[in-house]
């Protein structure tokens, strides 16, 4: 089921038929039931008393957020976690995922202890061994895959807060291939478009000031549907403070259940609609002229390119009248500088995703928002000087993902990689072969980006696959060895430094001993190391960074950060434009890049893409009959790491397929008919039917499945084959710029199941 | 016309007040109060949850909107009416409606009654369950596990008896109030506002 849509009133009726009969009989009569005056003067005693238990202070690994949380221990065992107030990712809330972190941590499905593989790959046959063999199992295996084909034959991909160990034990052995998927597979596009233009990325902790805002555009970013709290919490302030709020995407989702306009946009039409609103904003002098004199450049190039981009011709584009077009691009000027445009979080799109986010990135400067309550806040670093860590020599080798200069991808961040890149590699065994993998906590097989039964093909180049995690994910399932991570209500991690509008630290403690055979990331990568005599790259473990935080902390801040779980910074400015202060732009250019000349040349080479101006190019699009698969988050779930929570499970536990009513007609389908999809390029048929959810709420031509279902992992008895997995149905496309994968231009045919 | 309905002298009367436009479907508030109050791990047992209500708008467009529910513990408590044992009651200080585990014999007559679905029949416990405004938190300081956890700060809880409560203020405040089926003449204490800061 989706969401509620059980009667407990229907389930009483199966359950409960006598007592109702029963009931009949007695309603309003006196009873011989009755309770005595004793009873009666006892009864709800037992509601008085609350025992609270040890409190421990954390934060949350339900997802990339990690939210402040307060953990309360009974006994031993950990009845409830409370978000933290002081801590600005939430101030004291947790979402349905982040309060049901105890039932990850309580699941006996979880891995138990280090496991190798007896069975074929896939099988879920595993021998359960100890650390060391493990640890030696590693070593036999890929040492000699070292030697062959030297040490950039590893490719590790990372996902989590253990992130730092996995990383030095790759660049320990001496590979640069280390990924990290939230680029490729998510924010690279947007991240790219905004280092371009402002010179620094938006960031996992965005920057929109929502909450004092007077008007958003959100473009297909669903801050009430893809939760993280503190930015639900000001998407929520801004518009209870009468925010407008126009929200640009083909899916209602529930992210426009207050927008002032809802422009339900055809698909892979986002740049078509900001250029037209840019078009009007410098057609109609409404730019904001004292910050783009001051510091933007490239206004005179935009000028000349934009008058092409009329509103009624990014009508015909997007599907928008091109009255509401101006409308729009008025009420935002109205109101500037106190307002943002809001790219897409996951901008894995259609393949023009840099180009779409340089064009909301223009129209956010031309408001001059930058700085300013409202629109985009300055992010500040903790103000303190860290002792600097001792990191290996990078490595020498090539990146096998067409990272780096003078590569296909120049401008993609060798720190982040491109995850679909070394999936590419590993499959075509260029330009070198890929031999190893080793997974910390992300599962390819859910964010396959070069098609799933191509991953099945890459896993099955590979001579080893290493996999740390706390659970067996359908990739895990595919590993050779498993090293059983703790979850992090039982583990200690590395202090958690973070740049932000109120830059913090927060600790991690455990608040309960391991309750399997499990350790820490560090512990693991550590004990791996110690078998290439690598070790001493892992001197202090995150208990003892914990304690290291006291010489740079004085006493008073170390005794705040003990009690409180935060410390926070607070004597920094986020908004120093609205306080006179200069700003500094980390481009070439120094300024805000209109028009970013760094580009030029790469035009020249490469095309249009990579043009300095936005330049708008049609989306591919379906054949008659097809459909585009479009897909995004639920509020009750984190990516695909949570199908198998049982109380996630509750909320929503199946993916029907959206298909609007003009389209069910044609194909003669009706609401909560059974379905399937067939992938139109590769002829994959979903393995089971969904029910199908006919809506306005989707736009004609494209269907739409939630993320992150149809787990394979037989391992997850509640989860197993849950819903579909909507990598079978997306495209395989690469953002040329950023090189992050493109997800929508995959399309399907809908068959009767 | 007073919005507060107050048929029984209570010392407190503790209500929820609901900012409806700030509820986002996030459903954090089923999860916090399933987890502390060990309600059992199946779909047809919880104490509050959120609906999702599809509609459309006078053009054909369609609309959605979120409904959180809970008890109401409602002044007239038909629940109470029918209990055959006392087992259901509604106290006289703060007008909270509980269920006593010990005195329930578990005919249902009570979930039959409401006209909310707010109650469950707990097979473990063999009693029927429903929300207690999460008394034994509220006894000890706290805020009720629904109201500490919401992420947009919709949900509310005070005692209206309290001027200067926080939910006292927002009835004051609100553009427009009302209640799950007043028509049943059950005098409900979860309110739903509108309000225009």
């Amino acid at each position: 089921m989706g969401r509620h849509n059980i009667s407990r009133r229907g389930f009483l009726k199966l359950a409960g038929a006598s007592s109702v009969a029963i009931t009949a009989g007695i309603t309003g009569l006196p009873s011989p039931l009755k309770a005595s005056a004793a009873q009666e003067a006892t009864r709800g005693a037992r509601f008085l008393k609350y025992d609270r238990g040890v409190k421990t202070h954390n934060f949350c690994e339900m997802c990339f957020w990690n939210c402040g949380v307060d953990t309360y221990t009974r006994n031993g065992v950990i009845h409830k976690l409370e978000g933290n107030k002081l801590n600005p990712n939430n101030r004291g809330h947790l979402c349905a995922k982040g309060n049901a972190g105890i039932q990850s941590t309580y699941d006996a499905d979880r891995i138990q202890s280090p496991l190798i593989r007896t069975g074929k790959r896939g099988e879920g046959k595993f021998k359960k061994v100890s650390w060391e063999e493990a640890y030696k199992y590693v070593y036999e295996k890929l040492n000699p895959l070292v030697d062959e084909f030297g040490p950039e034959t590893l490719a590790t991909f990372m996902h989590g807060t253990g992130e730092p160990y996995p990383h030095m034990l790759t660049m320990a052995i001496g590979s640069p291939n280390i990924t990290i998927p939230a680029y490729s597979q998510c924010m690279g596009s947007r991240e790219m478009a905004w280092a371009l233009t402002f010179g620094t990325g938006v960031s996992g902790h965005e920057t929109f000031d929502m909450a004092n805002s007077k008007h958003m555009i959100l473009f297909g970013r669903n801050m009430a549907g893809a939760v993280q709290v503190r930015e639900a919490e000001d998407f929520a302030e801004g518009l209870a403070r009468g925010a407008r709020l126009t929200y640009v995407d083909p899916r209602q989702s529930e992210s426009a259940v207050r927008a002032t306009d809802w422009l339900q946009i055809n698909p892979g039409t986002d740049m078509a609609l900001a250029l037209g609103f840019i078009h009007v904003i410098i057609r109609d002098n409404l730019a904001n002229m004292d910050f783009v004199r001051k510091y933007c450049y490239g206004y005179n190039e935009l000028t000349k390119h934009i008058k092409q981009y009329s509103p009624k011709w990014a009508s015909k584009k997007c599907g928008i009248d091109a009255k509401t077009i101006e409308k729009i691009a008025w009420e935002f000027a109205k109101d500037a500088p106190n307002v943002v445009a809001i790219p897409p979080r996951r901008m894995t799109r259609y393949g023009n995703d840099t180009q779409t986010v340089r064009a909301i990135a223009i129209l956010n400067a031309l408001m001059g928002n930058w700085g300013v309550p409202g629109g985009i806040f300055v992010r500040n670093k903790v103000p303190l000087d860290f002792p600097k860590e001792d990191m290996p020599d990078a490595p020498d080798a090539r990146r096998a993902d067409g990272v780096g200069e003078g590569e296909k991808y120049p401008l993609a961040p060798t720190t982040l990689g491109r995850t679909n890149g070394i999936y590419e590699a590993t499959l075509t065994k260029k330009p070198y072969p890929i031999k190893a993998w080793l997974l910390y906590g992300t599962n390819p097989l859910s964010h396959s980006s070069i098609g799933v039964n191509n991953l099945y093909k890459a896993i099955d180049n590979l001579e080893l696959l290493i996999a740390i995690d706390t659970q067996f994910s359908d990739t895990v399932m595919y590993a050779d060895v498993i090293f059983p991570e703790s979850t992090y209500l039982e583990r200690y991690d590395a202090p958690y430094i973070q740049k932000d509008k109120t830059p913090f630290i927060a600790l991690r403690k455990p608040a309960i001993k391991p309750l399997y055979d499990t350790k820490g990331c560090f512990e693991i990568c550590k004990g791996i190391a110690k078998e290439f005599e690598l070790d001493d790259w892992f001197e202090k473990s995150p208990k003892e960074m914990q304690e290291e935080l006291s010489q740079v902390l004085n006493k008073e801040q170390m005794e705040t950060l003990e009690k409180d779980g935060v410390l926070l910074f607070e004597d920094v400015d986020p908004y120093p434009n609205a306080s006179g202060a200069a700003l500094n732009f980390s481009t070439s250019t120094s300024k805000v890049q209109l028009y970013v000349k760094d580009l030029e040349d790469m035009q020249k080479k490469h095309g249009d893409e990579f043009s300095p101006l936005p330049i708008y190019k049609d989306p591919a699009m379906p054949k008659a009959g097809e459909f585009r698969t479009l897909f995004g988050r639920t509020p009750h779930h984190s990516h695909a790491r949570s199908q198998n929570n049982w109380v996630l499970l509750e909320l929503q536990d199946d993916t029907p397929v959206w298909m609007n009513p003009e389209d069910a007609k044609k194909m003669g389908f009706k609401d909560g008919d059974m379905v399937s999809l067939v992938n139109a390029k590769t002829g994959h048929k979903s393995d089971h039917s969904e029910r199908l959810k006919v809506t306005k709420r989707i736009k004609s031509g494209s269907i739409f499945i939630h993320h992150g279902f149809g787990h394979t992992t037989k391992a997850w008895t509640r989860g197993y084959e849950k819903g579909t997995k909507e990598n079978w149905f997306i495209s395989d496309g690469v953002d040329p710029l950023s090189g992050a994968a493109a997800f929508h231009n995959g399309f399907v045919k809908v068959v009767k199941a | 016309m007073s919005l507060i309905q107050n048929n029984i002298k209570k010392e407190k009367n503790l209500a929820m007040v609901i900012v409806g436009d700030r509820c986002i479907g996030c459903d954090a508030c089923y999860v916090s109060c399933k987890t502390d109050w060990d309600v059992p791990a199946m779909k047809e047992a919880f104490r509050t949850k959120v609906f999702e209500v599809e509609g459309e708008d006078v053009n054909g467009n369609p609309t959605i909107g979120f409904l959180p529910t809970l008890c109401n513990h409602c002044d007239n408590a038909p629940c109470v009416d029918v209990c055959p044992t006392g087992a259901s009651f509604k106290r006289d200080e703060d007008g909270i409606v509980l269920v006593e585990p010990d005195m329930c014999i578990g005919c249902k007559a009570c979930m039959v009654a409401c006209p909310y679905d707010a109650r469950y029949y707990n097979e473990e416990e063999q009693t029927v369950d429903k929300c207690t405004f999460c008394l034994p938190r509220i006894s000890n300081g706290l805020d009720p596990a629904c109201v500490s956890t919401c992420v947009g700060e919709s949900r509310n809880f005070g005692d209206l008896n309290d001027k200067e409560s926080n939910v006292s203020k927002m009835l004051k405040d609100a553009t427009s109030v009302f209640k799950l089926k007043e028509d049943e003449g059950t005098s409900p204490n979860v309110y739903y506002v509108t309000l225009n800061y």
